[in-house]
């Protein structure tokens, strides 16, 4: 980890308390079924002094025992613009989107620095190809658009308690991004940008199972699975498209299938999403709606005092 | 009201029989709605057999567009021009900007009539609120104002002594604590 020599740090490496787990604790397990989703929170409009926010949780099971419970994913995102171009930049006649993805210090086992990391900007560039391919960039000249995203809480890589050095396989990044995507889509729509789509992420994974067989799951939480490949995608369901593919490991023959699998679950998340817009949206009507009625009196009251005036 | 409430990417209907509106787009001969906010549709006459299907977008408009009128402070004045930072959007300010719009209102844009003998400085000075309405993008920093009509032109303005000011014709300015008048392209009271 880079030193920040402008803040008091932390140390690094982990600042986990000791758990004393007796030693037969075993893994977690996936207690869901195959083809099932974990339970998804989603809110959109949190941050105030943003033009458009939104919050995505995965809760931990509450079914598992508190030792052997894996953390859960919490992900804000805030949207600032469409606002004018920086000083700097070259005219655009579309709207310029830039995504920023980062871990907080807390979020992972390992603390993560101040400053962004490969890992972190990478995750921001998967973000952006995400994004770009549903924003009608062309109905914004001259504007920019910041899609900044805070994950509060990341996917651990390994099983719970294992102490690992560094930031494991990385099968934990896919879960994330497809929260970032989830989320930065509501965050997108609360802020009034225009979309083609609603974009959501899915990821699906081949893993061993207890007989070593490989099968196909959907959203693999990586601390219950022995993972040999996975696969994310963002997916818009009204279009059948895809704006985003990203593999890892080894699928073997199977390709096809494994991205089927991670759309399927992409469409899991686009219900969620398609609710929580539904719920804010509806929302944000009805408050406007009472204001109107006295603002069109008021309106109706001006206008004969405007002729007295002009006649 | 019981307007429908449609999401991005929701299908409205066929475009051979719709027209789309704000907040809409075509696809695959389709028109999809491109936000999410109460859907409109215009009534349909004889001549217009088609229906118009707007989606309204519930936080307002957000950047200026060619006709928006817009409420602005002047930030600096030379013999040709004066810059203006564009703060809220609409007549009366409905919704301000988070971040101010950068524009200029050209001297052959201040007022409509002998466009050839108007000086900037005897229309606008430093800090005047200005209402304006936008004409062009602008170049690739400013947006193009003008205030050639006679409900443009300063709002509120603040004397040399740095009184407040109240208009007291199309071209003047009037300080009620000194008495001094001063000159600026006054906006008719509306």
């Amino acid at each position: 980890m880079q030193a920040d020599r402008r803040r008091l740090n932390a140390p690094a490496g982990g600042t986990a308390p000791p758990v004393f787990a007796s030693a037969n604790t075993s893994p977690p397990r996936r207690r869901r079924k195959a083809d099932e989703h974990r339970k998804i929170f989603l809110q959109t409009g949190i941050v105030p002094s943003a033009a458009g926010s939104a919050y995505y949780e995965l809760p931990p099971d509450p079914a598992t025992p508190p030792l052997t419970r894996k953390s859960s994913l919490k992900i804000t995102c805030t949207v600032h613009g469409p606002r004018p171009l920086p000083r700097n930049a070259a005219f655009s006649p579309n709207l310029l989107l830039t995504t920023h993805v980062k871990y907080a210090p807390f979020a992972t086992k390992t603390r993560r620095g101040y400053v962004r990391d490969s890992s972190e900007r990478d995750l921001g560039l998967h973000l952006e190809t995400a994004l770009r391919g549903v924003v009608i960039g062309e109905r914004w000249p001259k504007s920019a658009a910041d899609v900044v995203i805070t994950v509060l809480e990341g996917e651990d890589d390994g099983p719970a308690g294992a102490h690992s050095g560094d930031m494991g396989s990385g099968w934990g990044m896919l879960s994330v991004l497809a929260g970032c995507i989830t989320v930065a889509s509501a965050a997108i729509v609360d802020a009034g940008i225009d979309c083609v789509d609603l974009v959501s992420g899915g990821v699906a994974a081949l893993v061993h199972d207890q007989s070593s067989e490989i099968t196909t799951v959907l959203d693999p939480a990586p601390a219950e699975h022995v993972t040999r490949a996975a696969c994310l995608v963002a997916y818009l369901q009204s279009r059948d498209e895809i704006t985003e593919m990203w593999m890892k490991g080894d699928a073997g023959g199977d390709l096809g299938g494994l991205i089927e699998s991670a759309v399927q679950s992409a469409t899991l998340a686009r219900t969620v999403l398609v609710e929580a817009v539904k719920d804010s949206t509806e929302a944000r009507v009805a408050a406007m709606s009472p204001p109107e009625l006295p603002s069109t009196d008021a309106a109706s009251k001006g206008r004969p005092k405007d002729v007295v005036t002009t006649g | 009201m019981a307007s429908t409430i449609v999401l991005p990417g929701e299908p409205l209907g066929p475009s051979a029989t719709n027209i789309p509106g704000p907040g809409s787009h075509i696809h695959a001969g389709h028109l999809f709605s491109s936000l999410a906010g109460p859907l409109a549709k215009s009534s349909t006459s004889k001549s217009t057999p088609n229906p118009t299907l707007t989606v309204a977008r519930p936080s307002g408009i957000l950047i200026p567009e060619t006709g928006t009128t817009v409420l602005g402070r002047i930030t600096r004045t030379n013999p040709r021009l004066a810059n203006l930072s564009i703060l809220a959007l609409g007549p009366s300010g409905e919704h301000t900007c988070r971040d101010s719009f950068p524009a200029i209102i050209r001297q052959q844009d201040i007022r409509a009539t002998e466009i050839d003998k108007v000086k900037v400085a005897e229309s606008f000075r430093v800090g005047d609120v200005v209402r304006a309405t936008v004409i062009s993008l602008g170049d690739e920093r400013s947006y193009f104002c003008s205030t050639a009509k006679n409900e443009l032109g300063v709002v509120m303005a603040v004397s040399e002594g740095g009184n407040q000011m109240v208009p007291v014709s199309w071209r003047e300015f009037l300080d009620e604590r000194t008495g001094a008048r001063e000159l600026r392209k006054v906006a008719k009271p509306v």
